[in-house]
């Protein structure tokens, strides 16, 4: 039991939460504003992509990222677009976005990094460097919880909180509240609602991307077909278990991060003296998330104008 | 009256331009001299112009083996739709048909005379048990089905191939791999002429059964109806929790109906890696298709030669293959711009 459980797991568990809590939290500004998005998983693809590809030909993290953020903002437009210019159903604007990003990041994948393999180039990615927290490593837990992690794994740990101030405390919280809940009554009391609207889904791009950015330049250090591997829903998941507010999603989404770090814990170490298989570990990160859908029902409270156009 | 055509011929016209503006786009940017790239898509999609690779049989065979699977999973997605349910399960229920399917079909004992049936629906069967789950989930505790789904698809992946290495792997070979159906197992050609199963003639007449039940029964009306506004039906004394679990069942029983077929009359084991994405090609197969089981038989056709053409290109040029998943996406967006302008998800 001790070598299975430590404060290394939690570590661990808040790396693996972070892409989780940065989607969760991206889906909650496009949700409480009443715009569904299913097509979070895609964003984090193509975030992925583009953070690894642009750190690739730059060597830079940084310009890896700001790739991510914009390729993850331009998808969010086209989800906002379908919705408040056509007014296209939500989900299916989402599954399409979902099916494009995974066609087009595997597509852009053969034609962009492949080839520098091929040509005997490397396609491992420089990522963000380990966050010195000084006199915090020096710490009990908190140094042990900070230890290896870079300036993302905070950032994630952060937002919750300055998006529950933001939502609570600020005019255009107040609005975000209005509008998702009854659009029409906001709308004549002289809410913009198709700018918030935007606003809400533009900003579930940017932090769907950092996510996506999260994979390549903070966890794996290469691109590899389809690897936000359901992470999107997973994310999804948490917003509702979490009844789509801010601090709920994200402790959330750092659970489904412990069940990932468990999993990968598990791989290669006997629980209880018996080594379970690799197959079946793999499935720890899916099935919590099903019976957490499963038991959410009754606390679920959605923004009632959620899905309307 | 007029107008309506009008209409009906403008919004195929921009179709067409997505379409073809999309994959000119990606031709392009495979660096493939366009021309040459249409010529080898449409060899793949029609078996013409003729070619040397490419038999127009061996393309023909290739675009019905696709319709076969494509119609299969666009029914599944498309039903669930009708019922007011997005199955984005299609790929796990697939699997775990298939899996099922293989399995049996390389049992021993088993009377020649009902092993290929039995087989078949113990592939459906098993498709739909993977999709029972999730519609209970919906029905009775409100769990988005396009999570469940998506998760389930996940779960399938992975135990699939569990069971495929540790249990059912075929002692003859050290690939990760099941033994190959029995000869009694095997769904046979059309004819000697091409390699397409009797599985294209099945998934029609299924196509047939559903658009019959869809639009002449009771059951199709009340799911229907379940779909289009599910208090408006409860209202109405329609039983919608029965008939959402129903359609849910059938959607699962029609995509691991194409996994059984796939294994018992094209690859004739299950392996890792086993094609899965005919799942999600169903989306934009019953979207596209209005979620109408006849128009869904036209849209698998075309995709199925889509699908063909651009893996032709794909084997010729080495372009990458997912052009036709990227733009069965662009479609899918416009379709769901054109139709869905109110927000409804029916056809």
């Amino acid at each position: 039991m001790g070598e299975v459980f430590d404060l290394q797991l939690v570590n661990t568990a808040l790396r693996q939460a972070t892409p989780l809590m940065l989607a969760a939290l991206g889906g909650l500004m496009s949700e409480r504003t009443g715009v569904i998005n299913i097509g979070l998983e895609g964003k984090i693809l193509m975030g992925a992509f583009a953070g690894a590809y642009g750190a690739l030909i730059t060597g830079s993290p940084w310009v890896g990222l700001g790739s991510a953020v914009l390729v993850g903002l331009l998808f969010a437009l086209l989800h906002a677009v379908a919705t408040q210019e056509f007014k296209t159903d939500h989900v299916v604007s989402g599954v399409a976005i979902n099916l494009l990003a995974l066609g087009l990041s595997t597509y852009l994948f053969r034609q962009l990094i492949l080839p520098r393999e091929e040509r005997g180039l490397s396609s491992v990615v420089r990522g963000f460097e380990p966050f010195r927290a000084g006199w915090l490593e020096h710490v009990p837990i908190l140094g042990a919880l900070l230890k290896d992690q870079t300036w993302l794994v905070l950032f994630a740990v952060v937002l919750p909180f300055a998006l529950f101030w933001l939502l609570n405390h600020t005019r255009w919280g107040l609005r975000v509240y209005a509008v998702g809940n009854d659009a029409v009554k906001a709308r004549t009391m002289g809410v913009p609602v198709k700018k918030i609207r935007y606003l809400g889904v533009l900003l579930s791009g940017v932090f769907a991307g950092m996510a996506g950015a999260f994979l390549t330049l903070a966890s794996a250090d290469q691109f590899r077909e389809n690897m936000s591997a359901g992470r999107g829903f997973i994310a999804l998941a948490a917003l509702i278990f979490g009844r789509w507010h801010p601090l709920g999603a994200a402790g959330a989404a750092f659970g489904f991060g412990f069940f990932e770090a468990l999993q990968m814990r598990l791989q290669g170490q006997p629980l209880f003296g018996l080594q379970l298989p690799t197959d079946l570990l793999l499935m720890l990160p899916y099935l919590p998330t099903v019976i957490a859908l499963a038991g959410s029902f009754g606390r679920m409270k959605p923004p009632s104008d959620l899905g309307n156009p | 009256m007029t107008q309506t055509w009008l209409r009906w011929l403008l919004n195929a016209l921009i179709g067409a331009g997505v379409l073809f503006g999309t994959l000119t786009l990606l031709i392009a940017l495979a660096g493939q001299p366009i021309g040459a790239s249409y010529r080898i898509l449409l060899q793949g999609a029609i078996g013409f112009p003729p070619s040397e690779q490419l038999t127009p049989l061996d393309a023909w065979d290739g675009v019905l083996h696709d319709m076969t699977l494509l119609l299969l999973t666009g029914l599944s997605v498309g039903l669930a739709l009708q019922a007011g349910l997005f199955n984005i399960g299609a790929a796990g229920q697939l699997l775990v048909g298939a899996l099922v399917a293989a399995w049996l079909g390389t049992k021993q004992g088993i009377p020649t005379s009902i092993h290929l049936p039995l087989t078949l629906l113990a592939g459906a069967l098993a498709g739909a048990l993977w999709a029972l789950m999730p519609a209970l989930l919906k029905v009775w505790r409100g769990a988005h089905e396009v999570i469940t789904t998506i998760m389930f698809n996940y779960i399938a992946l992975y135990l699939t191939h569990w069971l495929v290495v540790e249990y059912l792997k075929d002692p003859a070979s050290d690939a990760p791999q099941t033994a190959p159906v029995l000869a009694s197992a095997q769904l046979p050609p059309l004819g000697s002429f091409i390699a397409t199963s009797w599985g294209i003639a099945l998934a029609a007449g299924i196509a047939l059964l559903l658009w019959a039940i869809l639009y002449r029964a009771v059951w199709g009306y009340e799911t229907r109806a379940t779909g289009a506004n599910r208090d408006a039906a409860d209202a109405a004394g329609v039983p919608t929790r029965r008939r959402i679990v129903e359609a849910m069942l059938l959607a699962g029983a029609f995509a691991g109906l194409a996994g059984a077929i796939e294994v018992c009359g094209s690859q004739y084991r299950f392996f890792e890696g086993f094609p899965s994405e005919y799942g999600f090609d169903g989306i934009a197969v019953a979207l596209m298709g209005a979620n109408h089981p006849a128009w869904t038989i036209l849209t698998a056709f075309a995709l199925g030669a889509l699908r063909n053409g651009t893996y032709n290109l794909h084997v010729v040029t080495g372009a990458p293959k997912e052009i036709a998943m990227i733009v069965q996406a662009a479609l899918i967006l416009y379709v769901a711009a054109l139709r869905l302008r109110r927000g409804r998800l029916e056809g």
